[in-house]
């Protein structure tokens, strides 16, 4: 095996590795994003429907 | 100390170590002199990423036993997402494995010990979510995962044992890329890589367990809203 | 009643219910047969084709898949009847549960490997391993013990899930693995070569720990497998 080849295949490896991390890491981001700002409306919406019916 | 285990925290952490290992790696480790060559590399990255898949079953299986004892769900979401990522994980190392196996043995497959164990274990953690898709009622599912876990996590020391040590005799073992000494600027590179690897894996559980507990917060409030 | 008469009456009431009405035990001891005719066509496609260290391989997979079945069976049975029910409604400790059923597990497959066993020699086996029956019983025993004790327990939780016969496979498969390997290995071994306990306590020591580990782990988490 030259050595070019053998730098694809590493090369390849660790893509795969880095992207799956990055991958990971922005759609968690974003998970983390949207069910706090979920969990903000509802909050919201529980504090107003109590200020209602009081 | 919160602050310190916090996911940004360890992410940013395992990043710096991981970043800094590959670099030692490449440009301060030496080129494996063996036959495999320039695709040694590999290893930098695939080694830690097959201990941090075990360490993950660890905690699933430490959480199982927590769940088990105490009843509370939190436990229940720390196993599941330890063994979502560990499988995660496991799934990369045979990824990696089968890219290092064409580079250093011209093949993609082999039935060795290593790639043989980690095949097992996907199947046995994806049964560990077939079997929780199969549960509706939300206790007994945390139960059964969590027995499943623990019997699941025992076996895994022990497929490795009998896939290495047992076939001697009728079938001999092909030692994978990997086995010998390492000198000490591999070591120190292998090291840092090992640790940046265990970081990430506590990042992403972490990370993972909180989208769990506010999931949980978002249902509640909806059920009190609703009803 | 103390644990030991317990585990004796459900054992009792499991063994004489199956012998009575006989239908698990004849479809298992049907379908292992069918199964080594099956095996022959599958693997002799080139004439003269020698099998001998396949034999080990093709015995294991029949009777991992008997006992698939016959723990779908019996469990599927239990429930639909709500013998387990009645079962822990008694003050019966859950573990005895376990062992019990284990332990007519254990027979049911004993009984079809009597039968199965020679029936293999003939179909399969050139050389006469007579000379090395207490080795192979040896191997027999102890991995039949290592299949029943994960599937009595696996068997309990997929019995209450919503795809009840499909999830045992699954579940039970990857953990026998190393049952199998051991297995296999001695048992191909005493039909091609012959083999004395010395060249098998590898194998046989492993088994041991195997059996012993999950005893002890089943045991551990029976009482919450069979459920409140």
């Amino acid at each position: 095996m030259t050595l070019e080849e053998g730098v694809k295949y590493v090369a390849a490896a660790y893509g795969v590795i880095m992207a799956v991390i990055v991958i990971y890491y922005f759609m968690s981001a974003r998970r983390v994003a949207t069910l706090q700002r979920d969990v903000q409306l509802l909050e919201d919406e529980a504090r107003r429907l109590q200020g209602g019916a009081e | 100390m919160k602050k310190l285990l916090s996911a940004p925290a360890l992410f940013a952490a395992a990043g710096i170590l991981l970043v800094v290992g590959v670099v030692l790696a490449f440009w301060y480790s030496p080129t494996d002199s063996s036959s495999m060559g320039f695709s040694q590399k590999i290893l930098y990255y695939h080694a830690p990423i097959a201990e941090a898949a075990l360490v993950a079953f660890g905690v699933a299986f430490v959480a199982a036993i927590a769940y088990l004892r105490t009843q509370d769900m939190k436990w229940d979401r720390l196993s599941f997402v330890s063994v979502r990522l560990g499988l995660l994980f496991s799934i990369l190392v045979m990824i990696t494995g089968m890219i290092w196996g064409k580079a250093a043995w011209g093949t993609w497959w082999a039935w060795e010990p290593r790639l043989t164990t980690f095949l097992l274990v996907c199947f046995l953690y994806a049964a560990y979510w077939v079997l929780r898709s199969v549960v509706d009622e939300e206790q007994r599912r945390a139960t059964y995962a969590a027995v499943f876990a623990i019997i699941a996590f025992i076996d895994v020391p022990i497929t490795f044992f009998a896939t290495r040590f047992l076939p001697e005799g009728l079938h001999p073992v092909v030692i994978g890329p990997g086995g010998g000494g390492m000198e000490g600027s591999m070591a120190v590179s292998f090291a840092i890589c090992m640790l940046g690897m265990t970081l990430l894996l506590a990042a992403m559980i972490r990370r993972d367990y909180e989208i769990e507990l506010i999931k949980d917060r978002v249902s509640d409030l909806k059920t009190s809203l609703g009803g | 009643m103390n644990n030991w008469a317990q585990f004796m009456a459900i054992l009792r009431k499991d063994l004489i219910r199956e012998l009575r009405t006989r239908d698990m035990i004849v479809s298992m001891i049907l379908f292992v047969l069918l199964a080594m005719v099956i095996f022959h066509y599958a693997f002799t496609v080139k004439e003269g084709t020698d099998l001998t260290f396949f034999t080990g391989g093709m015995l294991w997979v029949t009777f991992i898949f008997a006992m698939l079945l016959g723990l779908n069976r019996s469990f599927a049975q239990e429930k639909d009847e709500q013998c387990l029910d009645g079962l822990l409604l008694c003050p019966v400790d859950r573990v005895t549960i376990f062992f019990a059923k284990t332990a007519g597990n254990l027979v049911f497959l004993l009984i079809i490997q009597a039968v199965a066993v020679p029936v293999f020699a003939l179909f399969f086996i050139e050389r006469s391993f007579v000379g090395d029956l207490l080795p192979f019983l040896a191997v027999l025993l102890l991995a039949d013990l290592g299949i029943c004790a994960l599937g009595t327990l696996l068997a309990t939780i997929s019995m209450n899930t919503r795809s009840r016969d499909l999830l045992l496979p699954i579940l039970f498969l990857p953990l026998i693995v190393p049952v199998l390997i051991a297995a296999t290995g001695a048992t191909t071994l005493i039909f091609a070569e012959g083999a004395s306990f010395g060249s098998l306590v590898a194998r046989l020591l492993f088994l041991l720990g195997f059996d012993a580990i999950f005893l002890v782990a089943a045991w551990g988490t029976y009482d919450f497998a069979i459920g409140e």
